[in-house]
């Protein structure tokens, strides 16, 4: 294994990364896990399985993000995800744009202009309308499983208009459809589009700059991929690890620190 | 104002527009009623004054189209002074009934969408959210909207249209009237009077510089005597209802109020509404209802649910329930009495003063309760409007007092006039249900 | 440094009490404080409070009014008003005219209500009705105690207002200077929602005379919106490296009320709320905020504004797309961020902030 230089750690609310990266920046190692409630006993768990990886996590600096990246104190450092999403995707990718990171919990549009840096961002409301967590709620309504969402409702030649965006007001109206013999894919499908034009809504809030790049668990769903780009009629690019991009920008911002320093 | 603009609006609107929507309406007028898509079975057949009312909104915006240029055009509130602004022959264009309009054919969310693409927040008016994102994107349905030489927001209604105007002032850079309608709790003191009185006043110059004409007191007299002519005339339509069978429901008010509100002060409406008026009678000698059944009667409260009309006109005529007064659309005739042609800005400074919604929780509560002693009436739908909180701020108790100290039977549904995405159909169902069950105990 | 000792709100109410004073519990968010002083009527504002158990409020208003609303009536209902001898409302927004209406109407706390109209402009019109509004208050607390407080006694007391509101200002333009954290700062200034003018006066000239301070460190910004709740956001603002350099915040900046000109004591009382800060609710301008804004940051070198502002606040919604564009494009950045007073702080209201300070580097 190349030397480790470098590592970023991204506590989320529900899951929890590590990345290492090397002295030219690049991802060597990295480890994702559900998110412990004691995020110190996590974080001491990672040392040691660093340490069965060969290398000594203590003696390296540290930048952490994430909701609970206050409560990791071996970070040298704390950074936002806006700015370690950011940086993560843009050297990942080796270009600006803008970046939509749609998570279970929050979904955010970056703005990152030429030299990685954060030029504008947007988050959702406080509803759970725009976020992962819409889907999921309403889809489990229908009793398809998380990882068949998208390939079901890609599958559907028709579409129903959802109207509501506010979950509890979409499950009722679900629930009426199927009481009314609807169909389960196009439900599926129109619920996709209700998020996205939450997030299509979000994006235009801060003005498409292309490329747009996506990133976040929910991406691995393909018909986010494809409705977003029949919305905007924009490609989208995605990095390879798009679950990690929080947890490698913070490693390369503790690199470039570390260089600095 | 541009020679070319006249030509054009003359040609566009007097010749044209005038000729063919008149053929139009003619040929709806003598063609024998027929549509596939009118419920006969519970409904009599629509009021004949739909084709002429069809006419005169066409016109209306067909006239607005080709006003810029031609004439000064001025965008106001629904509760404002138009008086002076239709003496100075201003082309007068309400936002808010555009936006019904929108919402009534389905286009807010697409126009509203433009508006929150931009950063207005879901959370604000969405007549307001519509007109902005109509100005934003041009998108409309009556083809395209006047832009305004003049702006006029009066507070009568609500706080919110000062804060909308305020971004249509800033947008279009042209002069704002504001004439600021103190908040009656009880009965307004004088020195209220007196303010807007002084504001009606100061708003004459500035009004007729932006048309580049003196306003004559003979010519705002006129006006306001058509204006209180109209008003009279729909306060006595409205009063039909009290009829049983009633002749016309509220739904039928909420279509046939376009003029009352747009086109006031102009000989056309005067005429429109007598013409409404002698075909109710009509109905009244024959004993014809808006409903083929009447067994019980309601009142509205609040904006009509613009995209969802037919649908709960629909819904309550099938079980026998017809919705024959509101207060909303009483509001465009309760003031009749107040309009004064001897005392032009006196009594335009009360008219305007004294809507419903600028008057405290308690008199909606009584005009309810007066309304359903007037009209005979079962019961009470309280539209809780997520957009408008002066309409609905104080629904909570009038509905609870409507209920526990008069007995009568009232619903609070919960939606939004203009905006389908904070409408949930099946509750909205499932609670006129069990509103319906109570009316029958 | 630490803040001289501050007595709370419910000290302040019952020392007032014991001295046979009254308690005039007041709604945001302009008001004459000098006329209910004349009347040895004590007014304290009521800004929520936030962390309030809403249920009672929700059986008298529809879940899209504002918290700062909904907080009141629930406070008013679970007998936090108890104290107080009158209730007054002025007419900010729709929310709060159906607030004071409803109050009136069904609601009937045992307390007298005064629902006070605030002309939306400033024209010599505007003028002329908010001073007769204020004679009309006067009459009205005349009836209720009795008293009948000559013109001396009210310019002595807009006199003694002005002079805490001097100090005020004064704080706000030393506070580079007076090493109070954001914090600190908030809760010395906001004392002046229901410390008399005479207490506020003393610890402020206490706070003022201090000597040798250190100037903030952390980027430099201007907090924007109603209220800064909850209060923690301030120690979060340092936390994450910046200082509150001014504010346009409803219970805070927008009332840094100059001194009048009239010798007429209404007169005067009105000038002075009209020649406030530009504030959306009394129908100031986009152009008007926008300029005062840029000003504000000029003087103190802020780098970018938050716009903290309670949901379902339209005063301040409608506003926001604009003039976020036009400060935007006069080089001050901002964020927007939306409360709710009931709510903890959130890790996404922290991200936000955070976020935008990385932005501004
Ligand atoms: S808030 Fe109500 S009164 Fe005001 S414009 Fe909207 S719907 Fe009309
Ligand atoms: S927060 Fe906004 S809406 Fe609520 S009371 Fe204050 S000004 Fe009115």
């Amino acid at each position: 294994m190349e030397e480790v230089k470098a590592l970023g750690i991204d506590v989320g609310s529900t899951t929890v990364k590590l990345t290492a990266v090397d002295a030219q920046g690049k991802l060597i190692w990295h480890h994702l896990e559900g998110a412990d409630p004691r995020v110190e006993d996590q974080v001491d768990h990672f040392f040691n399985l660093m340490r069965e990886h060969g290398f000594d996590g203590k003696e390296l600096p540290m930048v952490a993000t994430g909701y609970g990246r206050n409560l990791v104190e071996q970070a040298e450092k704390k950074v936002t995800e806006i700015t370690c999403h950011a940086t993560g995707v843009y050297n990942q990718l080796g270009h600006g744009g803008t970046l939509v990171d749609i998570g279970g919990q929050d979904s955010k549009v970056i703005i990152i202009g030429e030299n990685s840096q954060v030029v504008d961002f947007a988050m959702n409301d406080k509803c759970a309308a725009g976020t992962g967590r819409f889907l999921e709620n309403t889809a489990g309504r229908l009793r398809v499983p998380l990882d068949r969402m998208g390939v079901e409702a890609l599958s559907a030649a028709e579409e129903v208009a959802i109207s509501s965006t506010c979950t509890v007001f979409a499950e009722s109206e679900i629930i009426s459809m199927i009481a009314h013999g609807v169909e389960v894919n196009p439900i599926l499908k129109g619920l996709h589009r209700s998020l996205i034009l939450r997030i299509v809504a979000m994006i235009r809030s801060v003005g498409l700059v292309p490329p747009l790049m996506l990133s976040g668990g929910v991406v691995k769903n393909p018909a986010i991929r494809e409705m977003i780009t029949q919305e905007l009629g924009e490609q989208v690019t995605m990095p390879e690890y798009p679950q990690l991009m929080g947890a490698y920008g913070a490693a390369l911002i503790a690199l470039k620190n570390s260089n600095r320093a | 104002m541009s020679v070319s603009a006249t030509l054009k609006y003359m040609v566009n609107v007097n010749i044209i527009g005038k000729t063919a929507l008149g053929w139009q309406r003619r040929r709806a007028e003598h063609s024998t009623f027929s549509s596939s898509k009118w419920r006969t079975d519970i409904l009599s057949e629509p009021l004949r004054i739909g084709a002429r009312t069809k006419e005169l909104i066409s016109l209306h915006y067909l006239a607005g189209r080709y006003a810029n240029g031609h004439r000064p055009v001025a965008w106001v509130t629904s509760g404002g002074p138009v008086e002076i602004l239709q003496a100075l022959g201003y082309y007068v264009l309400y936002p808010e009934n555009h936006g019904a309009l929108c919402g009534a054919r389905r286009a807010v969310v697409d126009i509203s969408t433009e508006a929150e693409n931009a950063g207005y927040s879901r959370d604000i008016c969405s007549y307001a959210r519509t007109d902005i994102g109509s100005v934003l994107s041009g998108k409309t349905p009556v083809g395209k909207l006047p832009k305004p030489d003049l702006l006029l927001a009066c507070t009568n209604i609500c706080q919110t249209v000062l804060h909308w105007y305020r971004v249509l002032a800033d947008h279009f850079n042209v002069p704002l009237i504001l004439i600021d309608t103190p908040f009656v709790y009880d009965e307004a003191p004088d020195h209220a009077i007196k303010f807007v009185r002084r504001q009606l006043e100061d708003s004459i110059p500035v009004s007729e510089q932006v048309a580049g004409k003196t306003l004559e007191y003979k010519k705002l007299q006129e006006v306001l005597q058509l204006s209180k002519d109209a008003t009279e005339l729909w306060l006595e339509i409205m009063g039909r209802g009290k009829q049983h069978p009633a002749p016309l429901s509220v739904f039928d008010q909420f279509i046939h109020m376009a003029p009352i509100v747009e086109m006031r002060g102009l000989k056309t409406t005067v005429d429109f509404y007598s013409q409404l008026l002698k075909e109710l009678d009509e109905r009244i000698s024959k004993g014809i209802g808006a409903l083929k059944k009447e067994r019980k009667r309601l009142l509205w409260d609040n904006l009509p649910i613009w995209y969802r009309l037919r649908y709960l006109s629909e819904y309550l005529a099938e079980r026998g329930i017809a919705v024959v007064a509101s207060t909303y659309t009483n509001a465009w005739g309760e003031l009749a009495p107040l309009i004064n042609v001897d005392k032009p800005l006196d009594s335009m400074a009360r008219t305007y003063l004294y809507p419903i919604l600028n008057k405290g929780t308690k008199y909606k509560l009584n005009t309810m309760r007066r309304m359903v002693e007037d009209f005979d009436l079962n019961g009470v739908i309280l539209h809780s409007d997520r957009s408008c909180k002066p309409y609905s701020i104080g629904q909570v108790d009038q509905r609870n007092r409507l209920i526990k100290e008069y007995n009568i039977p009232a619903l609070l549904l919960e939606a939004d006039h203009d905006d389908p995405r904070a409408y949930a159909e099946e509750q909205v169902a499932s609670r006129l249900a069990a509103f319906m069950e109570m009316l029958e105990d | 440094m630490e803040l001289p000792a501050i007595p709370n709100r419910i000290e302040t109410i019952t020392a007032f009490k014991q001295n046979s004073g009254m308690i005039a519990a007041v709604l945001p968010i302009h008001y004459p404080r000098s006329l209910f002083r004349a009347f040895d009527v004590l007014p304290v504002e009521v800004w929520g409070p936030p962390g309030t158990d809403v249920s009672h409020g929700g059986a008298h208003l529809q879940p899209y009014v504002c918290s700062i609303v909904h907080n009141a009536l629930s406070f008013l209902k679970k007998g936090g008003l108890d104290l107080a001898d009158f209730i007054a409302v002025p007419h900010t927004c729709d929310s709060l005219q159906g607030f004071g209406s409803i109050l009136l109407d069904f609601v009937k706390p045992k307390q007298s209500i005064f629902p006070l109209y605030l002309p939306r402009g400033n024209r010599p019109e505007d003028l002329r009705f908010l001073t007769e509004e204020f004679r009309q208050l006067y009459r009205h607390l005349s009836g209720l105690t009795g008293k009948k407080p000559s013109e001396e006694i009210l310019l002595r007391c807009i006199r003694r207002e002005e002079k805490a509101d001097d100090l005020l200002r004064q704080l706000y333009e030393k506070r580079q200077k007076v090493s109070l954290s954001n914090y600190s700062f908030y809760h010395l200034v906001r004392t002046r929602e229901y410390l008399p003018a005479e207490t506020f006066i003393s610890i402020a000239e206490k706070v003022l005379s201090r000597k040798g301070f250190d100037n903030p460190k952390g980027t430099a910004i201007i907090l924007s919106g109603i209220v800064p709740e909850p209060m923690e956001v301030l120690t979060t603002i340092t936390e994450l490296g910046a200082a509150v350099v001014a504010d346009d915040l409803a219970c805070c900046g927008r009332r840094l009320y100059a001194s009048g000109k009239s010798e007429q004591p209404f007169r005067r009382m009105a000038e002075r709320i009209l020649n406030a800060p530009p504030d959306p609710t009394r129908g100031n301008s986009l152009e008007e905020r926008k300029q005062y804004l840029l000003r504000l940051a000029d003087q103190t070198d802020a780098r970018g504004v938050v716009f903290y502002d309670v949901k379902f606040c339209e005063p301040e919604l409608f506003d926001l797309p604009r003039l976020r564009a036009k400060l935007k494009a006069a080089g001050l950045p901002s964020v927007q961020i939306e409360i709710d007073l009931n709510d903890p702080l959130s890790n996404q209201i922290v991200t936000r902030i955070g976020a935008f300070l990385e932005i501004l580097g």
